[in-house]
């Protein structure tokens, strides 16, 4: 489902790669944490998957295309298949949550009697289904995580990617969240999480990649934070 | 459903910026406005030189003794000299037609001119005597009328040879001047108009950041995600032209037909045919001024 091919990325100015001859495969429906410390290089990586920066050397695939060469036009279709969560929400303050969920819809053209049908029943999904009216202002960290999550799947993506989606919260919410997306994953859908949540990453013994100044140190089927012994 | 995703952001770009977007109207209503008049202003300008081009004629006057107007007559002009004038206007190309004026007749039109009692018995302020023989000349096309000026204006016993396009010329030059003018206005506001689109779009563009954030990671396309934008100018430059045609068409209607055509009628006036003519250039202009900033900009800020 994503695959790194001997992977590069530099930016401009001194200093190491971002990332250094890095190969991963994820298959698809696989639970994925990619762990590190801060300029490990775990975002760049995510970057890669979303074409918003292109790789220096090597390739990148994407539900078996090589997106490096994909047209500019191509990619909001690239995306498309893509759910995307952040550390910092990003919900439009503006709009309730159902809007906030439809709004991922309405950006892609769909009728509105699909977006009728499909925004509730994702809201229920992810538990707020009795809190389709309320702004996001009213809502917890852990509500708002929910809200953001229900939009970046909305669109049934194939492929979730979540950067420190549990950054901004408490450990008991974290782990609601995090029960969350392994639902999501349950669906089928491929989850990659990025993340620096030891506790979460121990918890679930999922796949584990591990980066460190952009060079993959581990990747164990089922691992934890920390080197296993 | 795209259209009505694209009309919600598009009123709710107008409203959010209001401001911004009433400069713009009222920056690409004067710009054009000044535009149209100076667009109307040239049409005018050629439409009085074919009017009174039509009647121009050259006149050359032949010496008499001590011609106060020209110290190179110091006698009659002769037979051969008049001749002399004679072959050289049959002999240009340029000459519709001419005519000869002997004093008796110029004597009598400036008896009619001015009334002919002071003309007659002993204390006659002129004779016949005293007036130049003329050539009346009309030229095929009265904007050529150098080459047969200069040819004539040295010959033996031509006194002067008047144009009167040299008599209407301060007409001209304020035609042309108040052509320049709003020509020079109407640039400076195009370019205040630009940059003001410029500004309006890096701010819509700012206030929306987060939605198109979200628009680019959802994978909307970027036709979706810049037509909002795109429609914000085509809108706002239409309410500009409107504007500004509306204020031409009064110009035509309550200025020229109904003003400067009635009272002054030394030369034809422009009607609805320029005014239309000139509508039909602002009403490109406009939108162009308005939407090719726009484009640019666009993918400057919202690289998809």
């Amino acid at each position: 489902m994503i695959r790194f091919d001997k992977v590069s990325k530099a930016y401009a100015g001194p200093g190491a790669p971002a990332l250094d001859n890095v190969t991963v495969d994820v298959d698809k429906g696989e639970f994925v944490f990619l762990v590190g410390t801060s300029g490990s290089g775990k975002s760049t990586a995510l970057r890669l998957i979303l074409r918003e920066a292109r790789p220096t050397q090597g390739r990148v695939y994407v539900a078996g295309k090589e997106i490096n060469r994909l047209a500019g036009w191509k990619v909001p279709r690239l995306r498309r298949q893509i759910g995307t969560v952040f550390q910092d929400f990003r919900l439009l303050q503006t709009k309730t949550v159902a809007e906030n969920v439809a709004f991922a819809l309405q950006a892609l053209g769909r009728s509105t009697k699909d977006i009728r049908r499909v925004v509730p029943e994702t809201l229920e999904l992810v538990g707020l289904g009795d809190k389709a009216d309320r702004m996001p202002e009213e809502l917890s960290g852990g509500e708002q995580q929910r809200v953001a999550i229900a939009r970046a799947f909305v669109n049934r993506p194939m492929i979730l990617i979540a950067d420190e989606p549990t950054g901004n919260l408490d450990p008991t919410t974290s782990v609601d969240i995090m029960r969350l997306l392994d639902r999501i994953n349950q669906t089928g859908t491929t989850v990659l999480m990025a993340t620096h949540d030891h506790g979460i990453v121990d918890q679930m013994r999922k796949r584990v990649v591990e980066l460190e100044h952009g060079r993959v140190v581990r990747d164990e089927a089922s691992g934890a934070y920390g080197f296993s012994h | 459903m795209q259209l009505r995703h694209v009309t919600t952001n598009l009123r709710q770009g107008l409203r959010r910026n209001l401001t911004m977007h009433v400069a713009v109207v009222l920056t690409l209503f004067v710009s054009l406005s000044l535009l149209g008049v100076g667009l109307m202003v040239s049409q005018q300008a050629g439409e009085t030189g074919k009017y009174l081009g039509n009647q121009l004629q050259i006149t050359v006057y032949l010496c008499v003794p001590d011609d106060p107007n020209a110290p190179q007559c110091t006698s009659e002009v002769t037979g051969e000299q008049r001749q002399a004038v004679e072959d050289v206007i049959e002999a240009n190309p340029e000459v519709a037609s001419y005519y000869f004026e002997s004093k008796e007749t110029a004597f009598e039109k400036v008896k009619d001119i001015f009334g002919s009692e002071r003309f007659e018995g002993r204390n006659a302020v002129l004779t016949a005597d005293d007036l130049n023989e003329s050539f009346w000349i009309t030229l095929k096309d009265p904007d050529r009328f150098e080459g047969i000026t200069s040819a004539l204006t040295n010959l033996d016993g031509v006194s002067s040879v008047r144009d009167l396009r040299q008599e209407v010329g301060p007409i001209y030059a304020f035609i042309d001047t108040l052509k320049y003018v709003s020509w020079a206005a109407a640039g400076a506001l195009v370019l205040a108009a630009v940059l003001l689109v410029a500004n309006t779009i890096r701010l819509a563009a700012l206030a929306r950041r987060k939605e198109i954030e979200i628009m680019r990671l959802v994978g909307a396309s970027g036709l979706l995600i810049v037509l909002p934008f795109v429609l914000e100018s085509v809108v706002t430059a239409l309410i500009g032209v409107a504007l500004a045609g509306g204020v031409l068409a009064a110009f035509t209607q309550f200025g020229i037909i109904d003003g400067l055509a009635e009272r002054l009628d030394f030369t034809a006036w422009i009607g609805w045919g320029e005014f239309w003519q000139t509508f039909a250039v602002i009403a490109v202009v406009g939108p162009l001024i308005a939407v090719v900033p726009t484009l640019l900009l666009t993918r400057k800020y919202i690289r998809v």
